[in-house]
């Protein structure tokens, strides 16, 4: 039952595989909708994080709120972009839940894509409606026929429900809007119900305090009441509320099918929860919290250290600031041997990671070292006991081990057809299994293979792209852990085991993957005024050696009077650059060696 | 009492900032080829000793640069005069003035000599053409044979410069240039490894891979054969690259290494009076006009902490292959040598880089070699950041 506010209000993503025209598209549509005039238009309006401008992709869901006026009707609809990037699936699907409907867009010339399927697997799951679009229809090259054709095979697409556009052009806007008002059902709630509002992401303002992403689910919430947030139990007074058009804008109230903001001075970050139910304060025992978000699981992991130890209070705001606008993102302190104290932080994925660590780099000023990252094994051990293993220092001696497990994920790999040999060579040699075969049409095929999620992160991506001259791409998804036959490698240097530099990886791997990292760190590592020594070991057992020979000569010839001041400067210099170097014994390891255990000893 | 470094100099130098041409692995302060700047150089170098305001006596007093011997009779005459104005030589003075080969003639020797210059540090880089033209040198090897002999004549005070590790130089031609040197008889030789410096020709040549750095190994057999050859031909190995027969040691650059104060003057010249390091302004043009204007031509100055300047004391001092006194190192920085050297001393102790005898630090010959490497962390307090593990 469709209540009579709600009867204007549409709600839609757009899901695309990345680079297919979501950000483009978007702007089209501001545009024809007089959200946003041609001269305001920056361009790509929703991706305004700085990051995610650098690097053309979204990462943070957003959302935007246009009016659009066909005949005497008034339309409200409500565009929740979503992330692209495989690493952030999870940011989709709590988009996907505030929304009736979702745009699966695919390029024309491309085509279908991994995330392509991907996502609009996920807007099913969800019981959107899906609106196919075919984008970039300008193409002089776009193959329109042949792109329907294969989302007709891939995701069962009623070919004639395609509305095809071009984002840049701007052509096919208007239908596309039309199909949006006539095809999208309008939200279900009740405005005159008790208020239960999704909390689907916020973000924190230095002035504001947090500013909660809503969608209202039931109810009406209006400025100046007192709401509670349910998961917390706090209750606080809404100062404002309104909605994005694109910018913040407030109004009076909002009511059940709408999206919007509302900003309730809260200045403990901890108080809000992304997928919590805001409610009223004084009707909160008759109301039950909407169903909430899983927990994204973090799947990777990996040590950020403060390169001078007295940075780590400020690391550890930075971190907390960080986590604020990224809950996905989670941090513990640990500490090690070798890089003193620091903190263990877990991902969603290794693009998670590296955005994570240039906003940090870009908002604080604290050096860091960084280990290489690892995913979470589990082990079981002899007494039955199944140990989560987030670094690979917790792993036991190999006598207290029953099973190693490890997390396996399902890929989806999308190629044209010439390039399935060598993807099948890819993820074979990364101990893949093979589980179907998927031709998409005559020229495009889907590999669906199940494969170690450590094989997959690290550079199956950059493999699969050089395999396939750019045209391939992937996605995947966890399914579970699996026992595998793995094992610790461990570093030392000089005899001292460097307990950041230890990796869990393949037996059969080991012996390559110590040669490699040994021959990478003896590169890393400066000449000393004495031999260095790296191994790799498993156990007891050294796999791999090599020597870091001693400095032979470091004497420079002139220091007169004018040298003298230059000279300290210099060594001054040099001495600050050792600080920012970890020694072991009497070592200096550099940062970047840090990351050396990376080197898998492939062939490249 | 920490009075060393706040004592009156007793040493200049001078920085005279012209070259006829310049070398391609130089970065000095000069400009090559500019006789024209030079009226406007000794004015500006007259205004700057008159900021002395007073005649300072010295005892040492030493002309760099650059080429002083670029200069004309005329204009040497000149920056003479100021200098015996504003810094008269006390007796037994040591007076040196640095000279490219091609500069030597009977006429300038005169003149310095009647200047009371007593000492010659001529530029000869090497014996052997190819290796000169490989230096971008622009004087040959005649030229260098002739003018060591005829400073000798004028002088019992010769020094030259050597280079070793040029490009394509092999071991052989080292050889023959230090045995060339000490044939000579020369008294004083300083050996120099090439550096690669930004800003130069040769810089730019070694990232584009036009040229290349020696191997460290060949390297230090030239090093180690220029301390063989050299001390036994009976010079004293007095400083990392200083070798002098007895007796003729550098004074004036002895005063660096032992943290006396000096004054100095002209562009890029640095002094240290009063516990305070100054450094003139690198170009020569803007140090003109700074003269020019009555401006000063200081372009960085920094004051010494004590424990600065014992830090000072202890890595200068330990370039000296003499090495330092425990006494001398307490009357002159009022620290105790332990206390400043720290971990990092006792570390090198250990490692037998420096050795004690007596009541004297020094370093190694081992320590020598690489001693570069040590001077970071005794120039450097020690912070607690270094993990113990
Ligand atoms: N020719 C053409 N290019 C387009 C069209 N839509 C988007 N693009 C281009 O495709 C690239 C990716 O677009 P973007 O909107 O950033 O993709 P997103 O990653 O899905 O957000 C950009 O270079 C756009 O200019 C279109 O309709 N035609
Ligand atoms: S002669 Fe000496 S000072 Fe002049 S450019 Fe050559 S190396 Fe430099
Ligand atoms: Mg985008």
């Amino acid at each position: 039952m469709t209540h009579a506010a709600c009867k204007h209000i549409r709600n839609f993503s757009i899901v695309a595989h990345i680079d297919h025209g979501k950000s483009t598209l978007a702007d089209r549509l501001l545009e024809a909708t007089g959200t946003i005039t041609q001269r305001e238009m920056k361009e790509q309006i929703l991706d305004d994080m700085e990051l995610e401008r650098e690097r053309g992709i979204t990462i943070k869901a957003r959302t935007v709120a246009m009016r659009y006026r066909r005949g005497k009707d008034e339309f409200e609809l409500n565009l929740i972009d979503t992330p692209g990037h495989v690493d952030f699936h999870y940011e989709v699907s709590r988009a996907l839940t505030c929304c009736e409907g979702a745009l699966l867009l695919a390029d024309a010339f491309q085509g279908v894509e991994a995330q392509t399927v991907a996502n609009g697997y996920a807007a099913m799951e969800h019981d959107l409606t899906i609106i196919p679009v075919i984008n970039k229809i300008d193409l002089s090259h776009a193959r329109v026929d042949e792109v329907i054709e294969e989302m007709e095979q891939s995701l069962a697409i009623d070919p004639d429900e395609v509305v095809k556009v071009s984002a840049k052009t701007g052509i096919g806007a208007k239908e596309l809007l039309d199909a949006i008002v006539d095809r999208v059902p309008p939200p279900t709630g009740d405005p005159d119900a008790e208020l239960q509002a999704m909390v689907f992401d916020s973000h924190y303002d230095k002035f504001r305090g947090t500013i909660m992403y809503v969608r209202v689910m039931n109810g009406t919430v209006n400025k100046g009441d007192k709401v509670r947030l349910m998961r917390a139990g706090t209750n606080h007074d809404c100062i404002e509320l309104g909605q994005f058009r694109p910018l913040r804008t407030p109004c009076e109230k909002l009511y059940a099918g709408q999206v919007g903001y509302l900003i309730c001075n809260i200045k403990s970050i901890d108080d809000v929860h992304i997928g919590d139910t805001v409610c009223l304060a004084k009707s909160a025992d008759l109301v039950k919290p909407l169903p909430g978000y899983k927990a994204p699981k973090r799947m990777v992991y990996c040590g950020l250290f403060p390169s001078d130890g007295q940075d780590f209070e400020e690391l550890r705001d930075a971190l907390g600031k960080l986590s604020i606008n990224d809950p996905s993102f989670e941090f513990e302190p640990e500490s090690s041997e070798a890089l003193g104290f620091g903190f263990r932080c877990g991902f969603l994925g290794l693009l998670h990671m590296e955005i994570v660590q240039q906003r940090l780099e870009q908002e604080s000023d604290v050096d860091l070292v960084q280990t290489a990252p690892n995913v979470t094994y589990e082990i079981v051990t002899n007494n039955g006991e199944t140990l989560e293993i987030h670094r690979p220092q917790e792993v036991p001696d190999s006598g207290q081990i029953q099973e190693f497990r490890q997390p396996i994920v399902r890929v989806n790999l999308v190629q044209p057809t010439e390039y399935i040999g060598a993807v099948m060579k890819l993820c074979q040699d990364r101990r893949g299994t093979l589980v179907r075969t998927e031709y998409l049409s005559s020229t495009r095929a889907m590999l669906t293979y199940e494969l170690p999620l450590a094989e997959v992160i690290y550079d199956l991506h950059d493999k699969l792209k050089s395999a396939t001259r750019g045209y391939g791409t992937m996605d995947y998804e966890v399914i579970g852990y699996r026992p595998g036959d793995l094992v610790r490698m461990d570093i030392l240097v000089n005899g001292k085991r460097v307990d950041a530099l230890s990796i869990i990886c393949n037996r059969h791997d080991a012996d390559r993957r110590g040669r490699a990292v040994c021959k990478k760190l003896k590169s890393e590592i400066d000449r000393h005024m004495f031999e260095v020594a790296v191994q790799a070991a498993i156990g007891s057992r050294i796999i791999a050696r090599e020597t870091v020979p001693a400095m032979r000569k470091n004497v420079t010839a002139k220091c007169y009077g004018g040298d003298i001041s230059r000279k300290k400067k210099l060594w001054a210099k040099q001495k600050e650059g050792k600080k920012r170097m970890k020694s072991i014994g009497q070592v200096d390891i550099p940062q970047k060696a840090f990351m050396a255990v990376l080197d898998t000893g492939e062939e490249k | 009492m920490t009075k060393n470094r706040h004592q009156t100099p007793q040493s200049a130098y001078i920085h005279i900032p012209f070259c006829e041409h310049r070398c391609a692995y130089c970065n000095f302060t000069l400009i090559a080829n500019r006789q024209d700047l030079v009226p406007a150089f000794l004015e500006a170098i007259d205004r700057e000793l008159q900021t002395l305001g007073q005649a300072m006596p010295i005892q040492t007093l030493f002309l760099g640069g650059g080429t002083p011997t670029y200069l004309s009779e005329s204009e040497l005459n000149q920056l003479f005069d100021s200098l015996d104005r504003w810094l008269p030589r006390q007796p037994h003075h040591e007076t040196s003035v640095e000279a490219n080969p091609n500069d030597i003639s009977p006429a300038k020797l005169q003149l310095l000599t009647n200047r009371q210059v007593n000492r010659l540090s001529l530029g000869i880089q090497s014996f052997d053409n190819t290796k000169l033209r490989a230096l971008d040198r622009s004087h040959t090897s005649d030229q260098c044979f002739a003018s060591v002999q005829l400073t000798r004549e004028w002088l019992d005070n010769v020094a030259v410069d050597l280079i070793f590790a040029a490009p394509g130089e092999t071991q052989s031609t080292w050889q023959r240039d230090l045995e060339t040197a000490v044939k000579l008889g020369v008294q004083h030789l300083s050996t120099y490894g090439l550096t690669f410096e930004r800003g130069t020709r040769f810089w730019s040549d070694l990232q584009k891979q036009r040229i290349h750095r020696s191997e460290e190994d060949a390297e230090l057999s030239m090093y180690r054969a220029a301390i063989a050859t050299l001390t036994s031909a009976g010079f004293e190995h007095y400083e990392v690259s200083n070798f002098a027969m007895p007796g003729h040691r550098c004074r004036h650059n002895e005063v660096y290494w032992q943290g006396k104060t000096y004054f100095a003057f002209g562009p890029g010249a640095a002094r240290f009076v009063d516990g305070q390091r100054e450094t003139n302004h690198r170009s020569t043009t803007t140090y003109l006009k700074r003269m020019q204007q009555g401006s000063s031509p200081t372009a960085e100055s920094e004051t010494l902490a004590d424990e600065d300047y014992a830090r000072e004391r202890l890595v200068f001092g330990l370039r000296r292959l003499e090495g330092i006194q425990f006494e001398d190192f307490h009357r002159d920085t009022g620290y105790s040598l332990e206390s400043i050297g720290g971990a990092a001393l006792r570390r090198y102790l250990q490692s037998g880089w420096l050795e004690i005898s007596q009541d004297t630090i020094r370093l190694t010959r081992q320590g020598l070699f690489i001693s570069d490497a040590l001077w970071p962390d005794l120039l450097v307090a020690e912070n607690a950041n270094e993990c113990a593990t």
